[in-house]
């Protein structure tokens, strides 16, 4: 069985033997239980602002590698943003100590292979390390992995804002596909960027959805704009407050400035780091975190 | 495993055998199930971890059984994965044989059958709707809790790939009792339908206490169900002779349902014969199945 993942489809198993079965499921998902399946769902996937701000830095330098990254390697933006979706849920529940900057590498770089794992692409921590000058041996990111899969509890099929796009541009006034296509595409576009944003981890995954798509419509498709913001307000899942909240951020937001953000933001002490002390001390961490390392190992 | 009391041998399963144990820190009793996926120097394989965490969201569902905890051993240089269940008393093969043999053999009672059902279609529409076949349902894969009632869907299929393996670790044969005729007659498309057929079995040995087609080998297991249901023919089964596998059978007429199971009321008659429809598409769907009137007498809020 290959159940690759699909972030638009988190709950389709994509079981060849089932293609079928999904695309039954997946075409007019408006009629299915699926929509039902997803809300009541989503909150198990979120990380919560007030955790994850104590954790600024460390979120900083973990998304900062994953956008090198990304634009080194080439990736596929959904497998950054899923890699990013795991470190968010995981600072959400486990504190990272500052000092130890070394280990926020080591969770982007986990994050980022459980990320490829999950989607079948080829990418192989090494190759990043290479690239980055320092390397953690295959044992210490096996360790992380399996840390990462225990916090998560293996529920690497998240449910983030993609997973609704679909069910939500059912509301768009026109059904033309090529414009809901493109509907998708943009939103998607603004999904990638406003990830960067911490204040995006306020939101629940379908309200994040539905604010990009209405920011895509506004931009593409301005005539039907307010047709399709009066249709969402209507949907019985949405909390509107908390649409409007969302929108106004997502406003507020300036697209361009999320990935230079990202990679320069960081606090400096950290870049001033060379590989050599960031090994140094990834080898007397580890040391001092065995007692952490093998509570993980059952 | 230290954070584990061994309790009992529960389950000799396809793959290892299966423990009842006790989580020493909160008491809780669990099942513990090795699974023949081992870890190499890449870490956890994709394919497991797809595939366990496609098991721990089809367990968010209470209709199927709980995974609680993934636990990772090393073990004579070998790093083994551990699935750690929530613990149910016992499975509706060994529920069913406690009214066959015993000191007081009966009938299950139609309510319980009725429930027993009804909680099997919903686990069974559940993993359908998240675009997952079961393909290996039978008694020993259902658990039961027995107080409360309950059962729920198990031993969802870690790597079961496409072909369900004929023989277990212990060279025990995998039944072919509950295995829809397409997959017998070698199709290589199917789809909800193998399950479909699967509860049509399950349903019926719920009823007589005696699996409904038991046979020994591929063969027999289609002679079996050719003899009950009559032999299909393009006319019953368009498509049939093109199968993999077809050949002449010997030509039956179908037996009454009914009089081969007088224990069933006509609903239950009816819900039986569309789960063991021949025809694949025309074969109902779980969620379909939980709308038929069969169910009409049971209280659904419940559920
Ligand atoms: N969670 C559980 N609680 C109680 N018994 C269990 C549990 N899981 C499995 N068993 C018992 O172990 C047997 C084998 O387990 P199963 O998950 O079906 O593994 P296999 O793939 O090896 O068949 C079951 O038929 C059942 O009797
Ligand atoms: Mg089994």
């Amino acid at each position: 069985m290959e159940f690759d993942f699909d972030l638009e489809n988190p709950f389709s198993g994509s079981d060849e033997q089932n293609i079928q079965l999904s695309k039954a499921l997946f075409i007019g998902s408006t009629d299915s239980d699926e929509p039902s399946l997803l809300f009541s769902a989503e909150s198990d996937h979120m990380s919560s602002l007030a955790v994850a701000l104590d954790q600024l830095s460390t979120r900083c330098h973990a998304l900062s590698l994953i956008v090198q990254a990304q634009f080194s390697n080439n990736l596929d933006p959904a497998l950054a943003y899923l890699a990013v979706n795991y470190i968010d849920r995981f600072l959400a529940k486990r504190e990272i100590p500052n000092e130890k900057p070394w280990i926020a590498r080591l969770l982007a770089i986990s994050c980022l292979s459980l990320a490829s794992k999950m989607k079948k692409t080829s990418f192989s921590p090494a190759d990043l390390q290479r690239e980055e000058g320092f390397i953690f041996d295959a044992r210490t990111i096996r360790r992380m992995e399996l840390l990462v899969l225990g916090v998560l509890e293996w529920r690497m099929r998240s449910i983030t804002p993609f997973s609704f796009l679909r069910f939500f541009t059912s509301y768009f006034p026109l059904a033309n596909p090529i414009i809901i296509q493109s509907l998708k595409t943009h939103a998607s576009q603004i999904l990638f960027k406003s990830q960067n944003d911490v204040k995006s981890l306020e939101f629940k995954p379908s309200v994040i959805a539905a604010a990009a798509l209405l920011a895509a419509a506004r931009e593409l498709f301005p005539a039907h704009f307010l047709s399709f913001r009066t249709a969402l307000l209507c949907c019985e899942y949405l909390n509107k407050e908390s649409l409007a909240e969302c929108c106004a951020a997502m406003e507020s937001y300036d697209t361009t400035a999320g990935i230079e953000a990202a990679s320069n933001g960081c606090d400096s002490a950290y870049s001033a780091l060379t590989p050599v002390t960031v090994l140094d001390r990834h080898r007397a961490g580890l040391e001092s975190e065995k007692t952490a390392g093998s509570a993980s190992n059952g | 495993m230290e954070k584990y009391d061994k309790l009992e041998k529960v389950g000799e399963g396809t793959y290892g055998k299966v423990y009842k144990a006790r989580d020493k820190v909160t008491g809780q009793l669990v099942a513990l199930k090795k699974t023949r996926l081992e870890m190499d120097e890449e870490g956890i394989p994709p394919t497991t971890l797809r595939e366990i965490s496609l098991l721990q969201m089809l367990s968010q569902s209470i209709y199927v059984v709980r995974l609680l905890r993934v636990e990772h051993v090393e073990k004579n240089g070998k790093r083994l994965l551990y699935l750690v269940f929530e613990y149910l008393d016992t499975d509706l093969k060994k529920y069913i044989d406690t009214y066959k043999r015993g000191p007081n053999p009966r009938p299950l009672p139609s309510r319980v059958t009725q429930s027993f059902l009804y909680q099997l279609c919903k686990g069974v529409d559940h993993c359908h709707s998240h675009g997952v076949l079961h393909r290996d349902l039978k008694p020993q894969n259902l658990l039961v809790d027995k107080d409360k009632g309950i059962l729920k869907v198990a031993d969802l299929g870690l790597g079961r790939a496409f072909t369900i393996p004929l023989k277990s670790y212990t060279h025990e044969i995998v039944t072919l009792w509950y295995r829809a005729p397409e997959v017998l007659l070698g199709a290589t498309h199917y789809s909800i339908g193998v399950d479909m057929w699967s509860v049509g079995c399950i349903f019926a040995e719920m009823a007589r206490r005696q699996p409904l087609f038991a046979g020994d080998s591929e063969l027999q297991q289609l002679l079996h169900i050719f003899r009950f249901l009559g032999t299909p023919n393009e006319d019953t089964w368009p498509g049939v002779s093109s199968l993999r596998d077809w050949h002449d059978y010997p030509q039956w007429k179908p037996q009454s349902m009914a009089l081969a199971l007088p224990m069933l009321e006509s609903d239950g008659i009816d819900l039986l014969s569309k789960m063991l429809e021949y025809n694949p598409s025309n074969r109902i769907s779980a969620k379909d199945a939980m709308e038929h009137p069969y169910f009409d007498s049971l209280d659904k809020s419940q559920f």
